[in-house]
């Protein structure tokens, strides 16, 4: 017998439970959705979250978003159902593709493979905090220019593991490139425009006086 | 099939000039005498827009995150269906309990099939629409279902064996009802292409090559699954839709619901891959949309049904697998005597699966050509069209063929394939390509690179060039229509409901309204996606440019000639003396005497004006088909069986192309989809329990960017003259050669021959072992 999950809207201000209500409410069937609770709550708060929804203090794009849901919602979820940033998007659910990439403080995460109760306490930056229709980021722009894009799906998770890349590596060569991109797939076959794009990102980058070595930049 | 009808009401003739601009040819054109002036070679140096490179225009919503996909869609109050599909690939259905399901909390509508019949694993069995995602999967789970399992067979070399289990009574099976049958087979069907008497020209052959050769079952695995949302307000449903064919949508879902067309709206804006696996209302192997529609109406809310990655491998198409037999006669000097091409291809529980375009249409100079064609049923998923359906298989086979006669003859495959080509367009193809790849590095004798000039080899590495041709057609769709809207205050919309699949379709249509109306192709609005607007075709065949680009030009022409009506009496000049350009109206003979659009708008009587026209009908074309052929370089590991791709050339007529940037993205693409084809590509099912293996995108290898090539796209235009913008449809044509273009190139390197896809380690090494021993 499956344990009954409760209306979205019942334990609305519940953050935590203890662990003795929780097992008194879900029966031990359960366990398998409790989950140990990350970063700054595991300080704050007592370790097992759940079954019912709970609060969600995500940061987004630099801000501050409260999310209700339960806590074995990915991540991925939680920004597309309930944040409406459909940016990131569902292609495997199993970190096969890279549609999902969201940068959590900075580094890039397939974000169908976290929590999003294990987000709290960390920056989440989604391809929507990277750069807007009218003032695209030059990764972004360079995108458009050489058309490395035809039906978009895979679009949001290059353009946010190519910003990581370039973090990291501001003048990446070829090689540099294709490990950077290399847990994202399109099957439209952009690729060969995407490096493109990625290189020529590079050579906009304001950081990339000639006198600096990438080292130097790093 | 190509169309090079001539309309039967009267006409008005044309003198055109159409082929490659180095060697125009004049024509003698008979368009509709609704139509215009077809844009042909000469028009090309006066184009303010057409045939520049453009960004489309979407670009920035889609690297944004902001562009909008059915996948994207939420609306007040929406659930979350979800699919159940059948768990066992041949079985009766005893009983669906889905007691437990309605049971639990969240859970608000429950559908289950009214079928008996289950004939491949993935079959649609039952659905939940609940108040989110993890609740319906929670109830999918609590949906019990009872079959009584039948034999089943599951891979169609399996299926043609005379004791394997029958997946169809004989009288039930979908295709072919004229065909015979046996067993599980249904032929063989004649090609539309067969000529001459092969016999004859096998007795008059001096050297012949026989060689099976085999493809296995593709995915389409477009990233954005199928699905739908669905929502009722009273009798009207509105539908979002992820699909090639918004109007077959709009008609098959309002069909099976019994429903008027007026009451159902669908619609798509932003479309997240398809390949030919949505054109139909759902799917070939689901009802999902209607379902949806189902769950929405009991339920009392919208139903978001995505399926996930797993159902999209199983029941919404794939391309058929195929076993070929190529039988080739030829002279000493490679005069193809006649050609034999027999194919065997298993849709699942579908029929279709023919391949034989290619080998009908290629090396047309070889006078004796007959193809017999049997589709096999297996208890899989039903396919769907495919990128060019049948044609990557069979050009496989074919070409294949022809490079292991070419090796027979002691011939380079390029010259065998001149000296049978028929067609002036990839005659004038062959060298152009044969430049940009180096043909002349090849190895001059297959595995040897001391005869070729491609360097050394790197320890185990060794490299080789391939080629192989590809065909494809002129296809049409006359129920194309377009609305121009020209506003007092000059504003321009563009309307028209036809989808836009990612293929840069919007930034063409915006390009060709604002080239005929002499205004920037963003200062036109275009409206698309919804059935609202006026019908446009299904993007399958490659028919959504030219068959909507030549209405778009037409309707803009028509209220580009209102506009010159009204500018006329403030230039003191008679409306046909004038020409437009850059916003502005002018005296054609003397560009000084000149009036703004917006001007002339302000002069309309009423606050619009509008034009709405169908397509004319497509006449005489230059040439039937549309030529293309490729070049690949590669690199083989010979102790592990490694293929790397490392360099291929894609040339290919494309008409005219309106806006050349995203005209060569479809082309690189395909090219790429193609390589992963030939190389990964492969749904495998369980032959103890008839389910797939890989059903996701980690065991079903794409090519990534880590295994990525220097990959080029060479246009050779054609002014086409099949309609009056002379564009052609270019998505489906380049991933015709691009799998024997790389298994050739294998041989090259090696002198190995693999004749089974997809090329991955384990075939490569045993064609490496059966190369030794010969």
């Amino acid at each position: 017998m499956a344990r009954r999950p409760p209306p979205p809207d019942e334990g609305r201000e519940q953050t935590s439970f203890s662990r003795r209500s929780f097992l008194k409410s879900a029966g031990v069937s359960a366990a398998a959705t409790t989950i140990v609770g990350a970063g700054e709550r595991a300080e704050a708060a007592p370790a097992v979250l759940g079954p019912n929804a709970v609060t969600l203090n995500l940061r987004v794009n630099g801000a501050v978003r409260p999310v209700t849901v339960e806590p074995r919602v990915t991540l991925l979820d939680a920004l597309r159902n309930e944040l409406d940033l459909t940016g990131a998007k569902p292609v495997c659910e199993r970190g096969g593709c890279g549609a999902c990439t969201v940068l959590l403080d900075g580094a890039p995460i397939a974000s169908c493979l976290l929590l999003a109760a294990d987000a709290e306490g960390h920056e989440v930056t989604t391809v929507e905090g990277i750069g807007t229709p009218e003032k695209m980021s030059p990764l972004q722009a360079a995108f458009v220019e050489k058309d490395a894009l035809q039906c978009g799906f895979c679009t949001p998770g290059f353009v946010v593991a190519g910003t990581a890349l370039l973090a990291k590596t501001p003048r990446p060569t070829l090689d540099q490139i294709k490990a950077g991109l290399a847990g994202n797939i399109c099957r439209c076959g952009t690729y060969g425009r995407i490096f493109e794009a990625v290189q020529a990102a590079a050579a906009t980058r304001p950081s990339q006086a000639p006198s600096q070595t990438p080292s130097q930049r790093r | 099939m190509p169309q090079e009808q001539k309309p039967a009401e009267p006409t008005s003739t044309f003198q055109a000039k159409a082929g490659l601009p180095a060697s125009p040819q004049p024509l003698e054109v008979h368009p509709a005498t609704t139509d215009i002036k077809p844009w042909d070679l000469d028009n090309v140096a006066g184009f303010e827009h057409v045939g520049k490179p453009r960004p489309r225009i979407e670009g920035p919503l889609k690297v944004t995150g902001k562009a909008k996909y059915t996948f994207d869609i939420k609306l007040p109050g929406m659930l979350y269906g979800r699919m159940i599909g059948a768990a066992v690939p041949a079985a009766e259905i005893l009983s669906i309990d889905t007691s437990q399901a309605e049971a639990l909390a969240g859970v608000k509508a429950v559908w289950t099939t009214d079928s008996r019949v289950v004939r491949f694993a993935g079959q649609d069995v039952a659905a939940v629409a609940a108040v989110s995602p993890d609740v319906a999967r929670d109830a999918a789970r609590l949906v019990k279902v009872s079959y009584k399992e039948r034999p089943f067979t599951h891979e169609l070399r399996e299926a043609m064996k005379p004791d394997a289990p029958r997946v169809f009574n004989l009288d039930r099976m979908p295709s072919g009802r004229d065909l015979g049958r046996n067993g599980n087979l249904a032929g063989p069907r004649p090609s539309r292409s067969n000529r001459g008497d092969v016999e004859k020209g096998f007795a008059e052959a001096e050297v012949v090559h026989e060689g099976t050769y085999y493809c296995p079952v593709h995915t389409h695995s477009p990233l954005e699954t199928h699905g739908v949302v669905a929502s009722w307000e009273g009798e009207q449903l509105t539908i979002y839709a992820s699909t090639q064919a918004l109007f077959a949508v709009r008609e098959g879902v309002s069909e099976a619901l019994g429903i008027d067309r007026k009451n159902v709206r669908v619609i798509c804006d932003h479309m997240g891959g398809g390949f030919g696996s949505k054109l139909g209302p759902s799917a070939t192997g689901s009802a999902f949309s209607v379902v949806a529609c189902r769950l929405a109406k009991q339920a009392g809310a919208p139903v978001k049904l995505m399926l996930d990655r797993h159902q999209e491998h199983l029941c919404t198409g794939n391309a058929p697998s195929a076993l070929m037999k190529v039988k080739l006669g030829a002279k000493k000097d490679g005069t193809l005597t006649a050609a034999l091409y027999q194919s065997w291809g298993s849709a699942g529980v579908a029929g279709g699966a023919g391949t034989s375009g290619p080998a009908g249409a290629l090396h047309g100079k070889n006078p004796n050509f007959k193809a017999e064609e049997w589709d096999v049923f297996t208890n899989a998923g039903p396919s769907a069209p495919l990128r060019a359906p049948g044609h990557s298989q069979g050009a496989f086979g074919l070409e294949s063929a022809i490079d292991e006669l070419a090796e027979k003859l002691g011939i380079d495959p390029l010259e065998l394939r001149k000296k049978n080509e028929a067609s002036p367009v990839r005659m004038a193809q062959y060298d152009v390509g044969a430049k940009a790849i180096g043909w002349e590095r090849r190895n001059r004798k297959a595995g040897d690179m001391a005869t070729g000039r491609l360097g050394a080899a790197l320890g185990p590495r060794k490299r080789g060039l391939g080629m192989a041709n590809g065909n494809w057609y002129v296809f049409a769709s006359e129920n194309s229509n377009a609305q121009v809207r020209v506003h007092r205050d000059g504003s321009v919309e563009l309307i028209t409901g036809c989808q836009d699949i990612g293929t840069g379709y919007r930034t063409a249509m915006m390009v060709v309204a604002a080239e005929e109306l002499g205004i920037e192709p963003g200062d036109v609005a275009l409206r698309l996606g919804d059935t609202q607007f006026p019908e446009g075709p299904g993007s399958g065949g490659s028919v959504t440019t030219n068959s909507m680009a030549p209405v778009v030009r037409l309707a803009a022409n028509q209220a580009r000639g209102k506009l010159f009506e009204l500018a006329a009496p403030l230039l003191g000049a008679k409306p046909e003396e004038l020409d437009a350009a850059h916003g502005k109206i002018f005296l054609a003979s003397d560009k000084t005497k000149v009036v703004g659009f917006k001007q002339a708008a302000a002069k309309m009587s009423g606050e619009s004006i509008e034009v709405l026209v169908k397509r004319p009908k497509q006449y005489e074309t230059f040439r039937g088909d549309i030529a293309g052929t490729q070049f690949a370089e590669v690199e083989v590991d010979v102790e592990t069986g490694v293929v790397r791709v490392v360099k291929m050339v894609s040339v290919n007529d494309c008409g005219l192309p309106v806006n050349p940037l995203t005209t060569q993205s479809q082309v690189l693409g395909a090219m790429i989809q193609g390589a992963s084809w030939a190389l990964f590509e492969n749904r495998v099912l369980d032959r103890n329990v008839g389910t797939m293996v890989n059903p996701n995108l980690e065991m079903y290898k794409i090519l990534a960017p880590a295994d990525m090539f220097e990959a080029e796209s060479i246009l050779t235009p054609v002014a086409n003259m099949g309609n009056n913008t002379s564009t052609a449809g270019i998505g489906e044509p380049p991933i015709v050669p691009t799998l024997a273009a790389v298994a050739n190139a294998v041989f090259n390197a090696t002198s190995a021959r693999v004749r089974e896809l997809p090329m991955t380690p384990d075939r490569v090494l045993q064609a490496l072992s059966e190369a030794r021993r010969a």
